[in-house]
């Protein structure tokens, strides 16, 4: 079980080494016969703790001998074991979260981040006594001790060579004051641990050190400074370390149990490493919070996208710790990735059936190049096959049937667009294009009815931002609507105005106007519903797809009657940042 | 000797004008293109053409209207229609209205040029 309860309920402070006289020692009642570590346990009255330093023994002599590594407090914890833990020690840290919490633990996965500059201080110096009579002694500061002091020693046994003992030494200021206030630690314990996200308290104060050496020599820009020095933030991920857990982020990680995550938070960005990156500028710019999502992948492998949300301290509460919550939200951008695919098949099966309205308008779009490239075609035969062949034009003719054949090509290539699957695209468009593409598909359909069409673009038309293919459809779909309405009330000729231009709030508007029956007052605030219709063979869906396409883009769809007779539509769209 | 022959070419479509245009040329007669109705009978007001070729959809002005208005000149030049449009409404609208031939584009060569040369046989047989 993560052990929250480790950061209280003490409170350090870094003052210096203060008056020692209110220690109690019991140092004159002689061990009897019991064995050296047993005899330094009880020396003291109060928490003690026995620590193997022998894998860090050559680190503590260097820092001695005055060559401090970067974050040496942190590697000198995490490799210090925990031999021995008395019931004040674990009543003290680890209350709630047991012995075993400590027991062959490092000391870093428990003590509490506020405290271990000191202790290691306090090691080194009891290390290079290297004697049970130098007793080193720091004052600390404690919501729940009177006059707390921490000691650290080296026992004189031969036994003992590797083996630092820690006490603390004080006198509980009032009880009732520390019950209430571990009550109030165990609620705040139990809400963390339930809440279904996943929370980190992280130690970031070994890189906010440097961050802090950095300002001072006169670093501004840390983004570039990163993009030059990418060894600093591999460094960071490995300085920066997990102090503890909750339950949620135990099982979001797949992990075993919390012991699993402590240590250098590198894991958390093992699948986005440009976070870690994001997490420092933020860090080093003194913000309070940063959020991103990012790809997490867990100790058991899997990938997972999370919205991750990192707390730092900042001054003057600078000493307390840094909070990264998780959220998975793998499954939501999976809803929502399905959601969008479904819409866009949806849009692409109204688009599809659009065009099979639209067949021999297009069939006539096809037809006429390649009608040209066959009398072209022909017509060179005839020239080539003449006693002296008029070369010149033949090339003419054949320069022309290339052309032809492009435009053929493109012809196709657009239609083709309009119902190949694609994932909609957002890109800077000019809509005075998308409506000349657009035309392509209907211009036949309104020549062909007598349909006087009107185009008034306004030149340097803003770009918006969208796809291609889902404006196209939106102005076809509109084209048709207007076509088959001038259809229906029968007259032989009709008008269509088409016009582009920018409003008063700088958004770019597309209107069409004709001189069709205009719409029932009564249908004007359903014509975008869903399978709303006045058609015989109609099923609905066009105006709806229409809204929900130019509701997509960020812009607005309205229809309304024409007070000379007729409809109008229009929508504006934002134009591009 | 008799006038050479004047051809006159009406299609919206800049790529099929020219490509009638040149099929003509290698045929040995001469054409003028419009881009549109509107042009054609301006210019039909003061010079004589022996033959229309005409596309039936167009904007404005549509080919049916085009040999409508030429009739009600009493004009009696042979109309060739060249269209992409097989609607069999709009070929009997076309003959109706007096239509040499109402001939469905892609269109072979000699198809037209064996159509033209009807139209333009029975009109010096007038």
């Amino acid at each position: 079980m993560p052990n929250w309860y480790a950061t209280s309920p003490l409170r350090w402070s870094e003052g210096p080494v203060a008056d020692m006289a209110s220690l109690h020692s019991i140092d004159d009642i002689p061990g009897d016969t019991g064995a050296a570590r047993e005899r330094e346990m009880r020396r003291y009255q109060g928490a003690c703790w026995v620590f193997d330093i022998s894998r860090v023994r050559a680190l503590i002599e260097s820092v001695s001998a005055g060559n401090r590594p970067v974050d040496w407090v942190g590697t000198l914890l995490a490799g210090a074991l925990t031999l021995d833990a008395n019931g004040n020690a674990v009543h003290l840290f680890g209350a709630y979260a047991g012995r075993e919490r400590m027991l062959g633990r490092s000391v870093g996965s428990y003590w509490p981040a506020e405290g271990r500059n000191i202790l290691a201080d306090l090691i080194v110096g009891a290390v290079a006594a290297h004697s049970r009579r130098t007793v080193r002694k720091i004052r600390i500061k404690s919501l729940v001790l009177q006059d707390p002091v921490l000691l650290a020693w080296m026992s004189d046994s031969s036994d003992l060579t590797d083996v630092v003992f820690v006490a603390i030494v004080a006198e509980p200021i009032d009880d009732r004051s520390f019950w209430a206030l571990r009550t109030s630690e165990e609620r705040y314990n139990n809400l963390i641990h339930h809440l279904p996200f996943a929370f980190l308290e992280v130690d970031s104060r070994a890189q906010a050190e440097i961050f802090d050496e950095q300002r001072r020599k006169g670093l501004k820009d840390v983004a570039a400074y990163l993009d030059s020095n990418p060894d600093d933030i591999i460094r960071a991920r490995d300085i920066v370390r997990i102090t503890d857990v909750n339950r949620s982020a135990v099982q979001l990680f797949g992990a075993r149990d919390a012991s699993d995550l402590l240590g250098p938070v590198d894991p958390l960005f093992a699948a986005s490493p440009e976070t870690a990156r994001r997490v420092m500028i933020h860090h080093f710019e003194g913000h309070r919070s940063y959020s991103e999502i990012m790809k997490l992948r867990t100790l058991d492998g899997r990938i997972l996208d999370v919205s991750l949300s990192v707390t730092y301290p900042t001054r003057p509460e600078r000493l307390d710790i840094t909070l990264i919550m998780l959220e998975d939200i793998t499954d939501r951008l999976r809803t929502e990735a399905q959601l969008r695919q479904l819409q866009a098949d949806y849009t692409r099966a109204a688009r599809i059936s659009m065009l099979g309205e639209l067949a021999s308008s297009i069939a006539h779009e096809v037809n006429q190049p390649l009608s040209a490239i066959l009398t072209n075609a022909e017509t060179s035969l005839r020239w080539l096959s003449r006693n002296d062949p008029n070369l010149e034009k033949v090339a003419q003719l054949t320069t022309r049937i290339s052309d032809s054949a492009q435009h053929a090509g493109e012809i196709v290539r657009r239609i083709r667009g309009m119902t190949t699957r694609h994932i909609p695209r957002s890109v800077a468009l000019d809509l005075n294009e998308i409506l000349e593409e657009a035309l392509l598909f209907v211009r036949h359909d309104i020549e062909s009815r007598s349909i006087e069409l009107s185009v008034r673009l306004q030149p340097d038309l803003p770009k918006v931002r969208g796809d291609r293919v889902q404006l196209q459809q939106v102005i076809v779909n509109l084209l048709v609507n207007s076509v088959q309405a001038i259809q229906q009330r029968g007259a032989t000729r009709g008008a269509i105005e088409l016009s582009t231009n920018t409003d008063a709030q700088g958004a770019v508007t597309f209107t069409i106007r004709d001189d069709g029956p205009g719409i029932a007052e009564d249908d004007i605030d359903r014509v975008f519903n869903s399978f709303f219709t006045t058609k015989e063979e109609g099923v609905g869906i066009g105006l709806a797809i229409c809204q929900s396409i130019i509701a997509a883009h960020g812009g607005a769809i309205n229809a309304a009657n024409r007070s000379e007779g007729g409809a109008r539509f229009c929508f504006t769209l934002p134009i591009c940042e | 000797m008799s006038k050479p022959l004047l051809i006159a070419i009406v299609d919206d479509d800049q790529a099929m004008r020219e490509a009638l245009f040149d099929l003509l040329q290698v045929e040995g007669l001469s054409a003028r293109t419009f881009a549109d109705a509107t042009a054609f009978l301006a210019a039909a007001a003061v010079m004589e053409f022996d033959c229309l070729i005409t596309d039936v959809r167009m904007p404005r002005i549509d080919g049916l209207e085009l040999q409508q208005c030429l009739r009600a000149r009493g004009s009696s030049i042979p109309v060739i229609f060249v269209t992409s449009d097989e609607g069999e409404v709009t070929r009997t609208q076309a003959m109706n209205g007096g239509a040499t031939a109402y001939l469905t584009k892609p269109l072979a060569n000699a198809e037209l040029v064996r159509n033209l040369a009807l139209a333009l046989e029975r009109r010096s047989g007038r």
